[in-house]
């Protein structure tokens, strides 16, 4: 069965898959950003019928963030993990709302907390975090440690001593 | 005679954080009359940031406090960290390691379900049942107590196994637990689940069916009542499971009565299985030593486990140094609350919110992370 | 017949919970408070004890301390370690990692106290001095 959706999609994409790896129940593939939502449309019409996750990392050095989809089949109990990499600068994506309706809250999120902005998601607004001015936290470059201790502590001979 | 057109008055009734009847939690209905016409969702009251937290800490520390992204069942969280960790290594456990971590997690699911019975049944305004549940949830606290030395944060299993032996007391204490606890499951039948008010509270409500189902991303006892049997622990089995057998409950309503029932003849399977589990312990070592700045290699892994709430993943992702680089918690009350509420909610009268909220069994500590 | 069958059924429903009427001559599953208690346990992780004499001033459980609640005080010319009760998670990793058995958890665990400056516990001649009740 697995064998049967590497050779199809190879066949239907053959620029851009960039590597394929098939273990014992699981498939990863890393695709290119242009043809991610015919990818991943394709992979639902296969059977895989539930999204998981929608999740990022932050590589700093190379200066990119890598989007990943985790996809699960009911039928063939299959799951198949979809990796993207896109550019920090301006990282835009096409959403996946139309395929599942779960995904709208997990691109929400990821945009709050990376700013990763999602082409064709209808609601965008703040989730968790209220009046926030700062760099979204997630990202490498936004230190905790910092921020709590300017905000929150007064320095009293390296014992930190909460304000107020 | 004419009936002139009016336009509809909507209010906005807050189902508040402070109300007892939500958690933490914070919603806003529009209401015409009784009939809910929308439900908009505020989380963000317990947002601690845990996966932003856990790229300061070593794998000792991480392993302490992960056990507080789901407080009413902190074993999944524990178990899922130290797997993820253990995949990217490739490090191998002792067996009686294995075995006692699977018994803790059934445990766990138990105690998760019980607390569930309790606060349904405050919500729906039935006292009685409340007390009843949270008295016998206490039986397995005192078992949590006697192996781990905390009631409701173990801090107990860690990446290698687990960090303290069980000894006989905690065995035979076990077995009493599990024989009262299984007497009591048939009073819970006759005194809660039969009961003609809670029937009819809970019958025909907040209905869905498979396709919707998976569209909207539900997974646990959710799906399980809409006809479509995963269970992680059958399809993709971790630790002891593939040693014991068990049943994997469905039904086919898909409303809340049959999500109440999914639960309830779960803690029997979990009985059944920590019965089995205790019958068959092997001897030997519990742990694997390993330093408290041990680094796993570079590398990433996606570990998925089956909380008492659904599909729990974690996601690590580490570059050789002793903090993991990235840890990303697939939490399942995250769409249980925000995406199938709203859908279940359009449509329903006030009265039926909290039976709705409440019988998709959602934390949210777990949701907000 | 099928009639009866629903009305007594509903009949019977209705009246089962006056069953619990026989609950009123059972023991109570509560214990009073103060006057009763479950027997403490071994190895609860309650309040810290310090031996003074083992303790080597390595300061392990400083750094192992998830939240960092342990900090350096000076006592009787030496630097010991010193707990502040209101960041403590109570995990036990400064008993698991110190080298000499020094630091280790009681099953105390009635702690109350008023205001946050007593929650640190103090330094005496037997360890760890506590400064609220």
């Amino acid at each position: 069965m697995i064998n049967e959706i590497t050779s199809l999609l190879k066949s239907k994409f053959p620029d851009s898959l960039l590597n394929v790896v098939s273990e014992d129940k699981r498939i990863t593939l890393l695709v290119k950003k242009e043809e991610l939502h015919q990818i991943l449309s394709q992979l639902k019409d296969t059977g895989f019928n539930h999204l998981s996750d929608v999740t990022a990392v932050d590589y700093i050095d190379e200066q990119e963030f890598e989007l990943i989809y985790h996809l699960w089949s009911h039928q063939e109990k299959i799951r198949a993990i979809v990796k993207v990499r896109i550019p920090r600068e301006s990282p835009t994506v096409k959403s996946v709302v139309d395929l599942w309706t779960g995904a709208q809250m997990h691109e929400r999120e990821d945009h709050e907390l990376f700013g990763i902005n999602f082409e064709g998601n209808p609601n965008l607004s703040p989730l968790f975090l209220e009046d926030w001015e700062e760099i979204p936290p997630f990202r490498k470059d936004f230190d905790t440690r910092k921020y709590v201790k300017e905000k929150y502590y007064l320095e009293e001979e390296g014992y930190p001593v909460a304000k107020g | 005679m004419d009936i002139e057109e009016k336009e509809i008055a909507f209010s906005t009734v807050p189902f508040g954080p402070q109300h007892p009847a939500s958690g933490h939690f914070h919603a806003l209905l529009k209401v015409e009359g009784e009939r809910v016409h929308e439900l908009e969702p505020h989380p963000g009251y317990l947002h601690r940031g845990f996966e932003k937290l856990m790229e300061y800490r070593v794998h000792p520390q991480n392993c302490v406090l992960v056990d507080r992204a789901d407080v009413l069942d902190p074993f999944s969280c524990e178990l899922g960290y130290a797997n993820a960790i253990e995949k990217t290594a490739g490090l191998e456990i002792p067996e009686r390691g294995r075995y006692i971590r699977t018994i803790m997690a059934e445990l766990g699911r138990i105690l998760s379900h019980m607390t569930w019975i309790g606060v349904l049944s405050m919500v729906l305004g039935f006292d009685s049942a409340n007390k009843i549940a949270w008295g016998d949830r206490e039986k397995i606290l005192r078992l949590n107590e006697i192996a781990t030395g905390g009631r409701l944060y173990p801090c107990y299993l860690c990446v290698g196994g687990v960090r303290r032996d069980i000894s006989q007391e905690f065995v035979d204490e076990t077995f009493k637990a599990l024989d009262y606890l299984e007497g009591q499951l048939s009073f819970y039948d006759y005194f809660v689940f039969k009961n003609e008010t809670f029937v009819m509270r809970t019958e025909k409500v907040g209905k869905m069916s498979a396709k919707e189902a998976i569209d909207l991303g539900a997974t646990g006892p959710n799906l399980r009542a809409c006809g479509i049997d995963y269970d992680i622990r059958k399809d993709e089995p971790y630790e002891a499971y593939p040693k014991v057998s068990f049943n994997v409950i469905t039904r086919d309503e898909g409303d809340a009565y049959a999500r109440s029932l999914c639960r309830r003849y779960e803690i029997a399977e979990s009985i059944s299985i920590v019965r089995q589990l205790l019958n068959n312990l092997p001897d030997g070592a519990f742990r694997a030593e390993l330093s408290p700045v041990w680094a796993a290699p570079k590398g990433e892994s996606y570990f998925c486990l089956e909380s008492a709430r659904g599909e729990k993943c974690f996601h690590v992702v580490s570059d050789g140094s002793p903090c993991p680089y990235r840890v990303k918690i697939r939490a399942p009350s995250f769409l249980h609350t925000l995406s199938e509420f709203p859908y279940l909610a359009k449509g329903s009268t006030i009265a039926d919110i909290p039976a709705i909220y409440w019988s998709l069994d959602s934390c949210p500590a777990d949701m907000d992370r | 017949m099928r009639k009866m069958g629903y009305l007594s059924d509903k009949f019977s429903r209705t009246f089962t919970p006056f069953g619990i009427l026989k609950n009123l001559f059972r023991k109570p599953m509560t214990l009073q408070f103060p006057y009763e208690t479950l027997p403490p346990l071994e190895g609860y992780r309650g309040r810290h004890a310090l031996d003074l004499e083992k303790c080597a001033g390595c300061f392990i459980c400083s750094m192992i301390c998830p939240n960092k609640a342990i900090w350096p005080a000076e006592f009787k010319g030496r630097r010991y370690p010193q707990v502040n009760l209101g960041k403590c998670c109570w995990c036990q990793l400064c008993e698991e990692y110190c080298p000499n058995e020094a630091i280790k958890l009681t099953p105390h665990s009635m702690m109350v106290t008023m205001d946050k400056e007593s929650a640190i516990l103090g330094l005496g001649e037997e360890g760890f001095v506590p400064r609220h009740q």
